[in-house]
């Protein structure tokens, strides 16, 4: 019986010092996920879209040069102003916009998709995983 | 013996390198007519041993990191200058650089760099389109100067006299509506909006906005 009581006491000893670990630790783990953007995609998802995407590389014009998702135009904070007339071009109300940068890690393709929104393109959205993904998908 | 080995272990001093940044966080707001954004990093080796920075990344090939060494000496500063390219970018921007020491590698530190940057015209929206067929009712753009910038609003033209524009002034020189609508929708049509500034007065810019019919 003592010993069951001391393994108890061990047990709340060590909960208890975890709670406390939890509440105040710097470097605490999260207990709930960050919350996923709703304009974020995964490519099964993209996929249910088939033929009507219409994929915009957030890339450096140089890294798109090296390779691109096919029929993907290129759209970059860089070459705004020349580059959104002819993304327009290509643009119908029928089409939905995927953004893609290098990877999960990058930015540019969740700001692409942003400016865009905000130029009036309401469904634009950003791959999760990026152009690393879609080759990991399509070797 | 065996009390001074157990001293000696308590007592000594361990080498170690380490790097105290002032801050690992800047916050910074670009003004008018500014083309990047500057924010520096400075740093002391406190430790004990000289220390390797032997890399430096950033989150964005729109921004770089500059250091001008790569080894400190114990009590020795330095810093890293971080520029980030506004090009485009408008709003709250968010960019890390990552530095990892030879000392700690599997620890790098990851500096901040929070930069807002107005947008000096804001068009809501930039872009307005009608598909084939559907009435051809007007659609509204609002052109506001942010405050702040020494902007007049000049003029607004379409490069289509087939788009054709309503512009009436909110508050003259700053706020302008400009109502677009096509001369019908029977067939594709486009058209570049091109708002006229006085600002820079070297240089006159132009924004733009975009019409559509498809």
């Amino acid at each position: 019986m003592t010993t069951f009581r001391q393994a108890g006491l061990i047990l709340l000893i060590a909960v208890g010092l975890a709670g406390v670990t939890a509440a105040v630790h710097p470097k605490r783990p999260a207990f709930v996920a960050p919350p996923t953007d709703p304009n974020q995609l995964n490519l099964a998802q993209v996929q249910h879209w088939a033929g009507t995407v219409l994929w915009v590389d957030a890339r450096p014009d140089a890294e798109f040069a090296s390779g691109h998702i096919p029929e993907a135009v290129s759209l970059n904070f860089e070459n705004w102003p020349e580059q959104f007339p002819k993304f327009l071009d290509l643009y119908g109300p029928d089409r939905q916009v995927v953004v893609y940068c290098s990877a999960t890690s990058c930015q540019l393709s969740r700001e692409i998709a942003e400016k865009l929104r905000t130029s009036g393109i309401t469904n634009a959205y950003f791959l999760e995983g990026g152009w690393e993904a879609w080759k990991q998908a399509h070797p | 013996m065996r009390l001074s080995l157990l001293l000696s272990l308590f007592l000594a001093v361990p080498a170690f390198a380490q790097l105290k940044w002032e801050t690992t966080e800047q916050s910074v707001k670009a003004k008018p007519g500014d083309h990047e954004i500057v924010a520096t990093y400075r740093f002391t080796n406190t430790g004990t041993t000289p220390i390797t920075i032997d890399n430096v990344h950033t989150s964005c090939g729109c921004t770089t990191a500059a250091l001008a060494k790569n080894d400190y000496a114990p009590g020795e500063s330095g810093q890293i200058v971080a520029r980030m390219d506004i090009a485009s970018r408008t709003g709250h921007q968010e960019k890390s650089i990552i530095v990892t020491t030879k000392e700690n590698a599997k620890s790098p530190t990851v500096l901040r760099l929070l930069a807002d940057i107005p947008e000096p015209i804001v068009m809501k929206p930039s872009f307005v389109m009608w598909t084939i067929g559907e009435s051809p009712t007007p659609k509204t753009i609002d052109i506001k100067v942010t405050d702040g910038f020494p902007i007049k609003l000049l003029k607004v033209e379409a490069d289509n006299p087939d788009i054709q524009l309503e512009v009436s002034e909110v508050r003259p020189g700053v706020e302008l509506q400009v109502k677009v609508t096509p001369k019908d929708t029977k067939r594709p049509e486009s058209a570049t909006l091109l708002v006229r500034t006085d600002y820079p007065t070297d240089n006159p810019q132009t924004y733009y906005a975009y019409a559509r019919v498809r």
